[in-house]
């Protein structure tokens, strides 16, 4: 058997449960948004394991920023090696604080995946610019539009979190829910 | 695509062999295109994933505590819920 076997079967496995979380959070969500408050009991018990659950997606964030951190080094070596590692740990800092909840870092290494990715795409632009056609030239200002959305709403969520205040916080990091009673 | 005869001869065969270069020219700057673009899908790919898992855990979480989307727009503390 190939040696790297047993950890990409570990690496398959834990997607395959983070998908079936997810997939049962998104249907919840859907019930109670539709009105359905018997889903509450449920999501509250899936969120009750949530600093494990936001942990897990966490790692797989992280290893998606280095790969795009190599990627950013086939254009620019000096500012992906130097540059890019010191302004993602000031993100971290300043976005983290000092105690984030594990949500609250799940949604800080979000924002700063989109910015990185936001980032290389118009630098990559900026540099093939005068080399494109038109349609080239167009699909990659669609996908520099996509990716400043996907920032924006990662900036907009935690903001969101972070406006709703203790209720939420206390809800994912003491996985205390304030609301029961 | 447009046939043009030009005849036989040298000339017509070294303007043949520049077509030649020509197409095959283009045909490797549309097969590097693609290439490129099926890096970039697979590198915005991942980046969608976190930003999917992210956002339903943070609408979660917002429900749970007892808030719920207006309108598909501002989040509003349910009533009674602010008093619990």
């Amino acid at each position: 058997m190939d040696s790297g076997e047993p950890e990409k079967t570990r690496h398959e496995s834990l997607a395959l449960e983070r998908a079936a979380a997810l997939k049962e959070l998104k249907a919840l969500i859907v019930r109670i948004q539709d009105g359905d408050e018997g889903a509450v009991p449920r999501l509250r018990e899936i969120l009750r394991a949530m600093p494990e659950l936001a942990r897990k997606f966490v790692n797989p964030a992280v290893q998606t920023e280095r790969s795009m951190i190599e990627t950013y080094a086939g254009v620019d070596a000096l500012v992906a090696r130097e540059t890019l590692p010191h302004t993602l740990e000031a993100f971290r800092a300043k976005l983290g604080g000092e105690s984030p909840s594990p949500l609250e870092q799940l949604l800080v290494e979000r924002i700063a995946a989109t910015w990185l990715q936001l980032h290389y795409f118009e630098t990559l632009y900026a540099q093939n610019m005068d080399k494109l056609t038109i349609a080239q030239s167009e699909f990659h200002q669609k996908r520099i539009d996509r990716a400043h959305r996907r920032h924006l709403s990662a900036v907009k969520t935690l903001a969101q979190i972070r406006k709703m205040g203790p209720a939420v916080q206390i809800n994912i990091a003491e996985k205390q829910i304030n609301t029961a009673g | 695509m447009v046939k043009e005869y030009i005849g036989t001869g040298p000339v017509a065969e070294a303007t043949a062999q520049l077509d030649k270069e020509d197409r095959r020219k283009r045909d490797e700057e549309a097969h590097a295109w693609e290439e490129e673009r099926s890096r970039m899908e697979a590198l915005e790919a991942p980046i969608e994933e976190l930003c999917d898992a992210a956002e339903t855990l943070a609408r979660a979480a917002l429900l749970a505590a007892g808030y719920r989307q207006h309108k598909r727009g501002e989040w509003r503390l349910r009533r009674g819920d602010g008093q619990r």
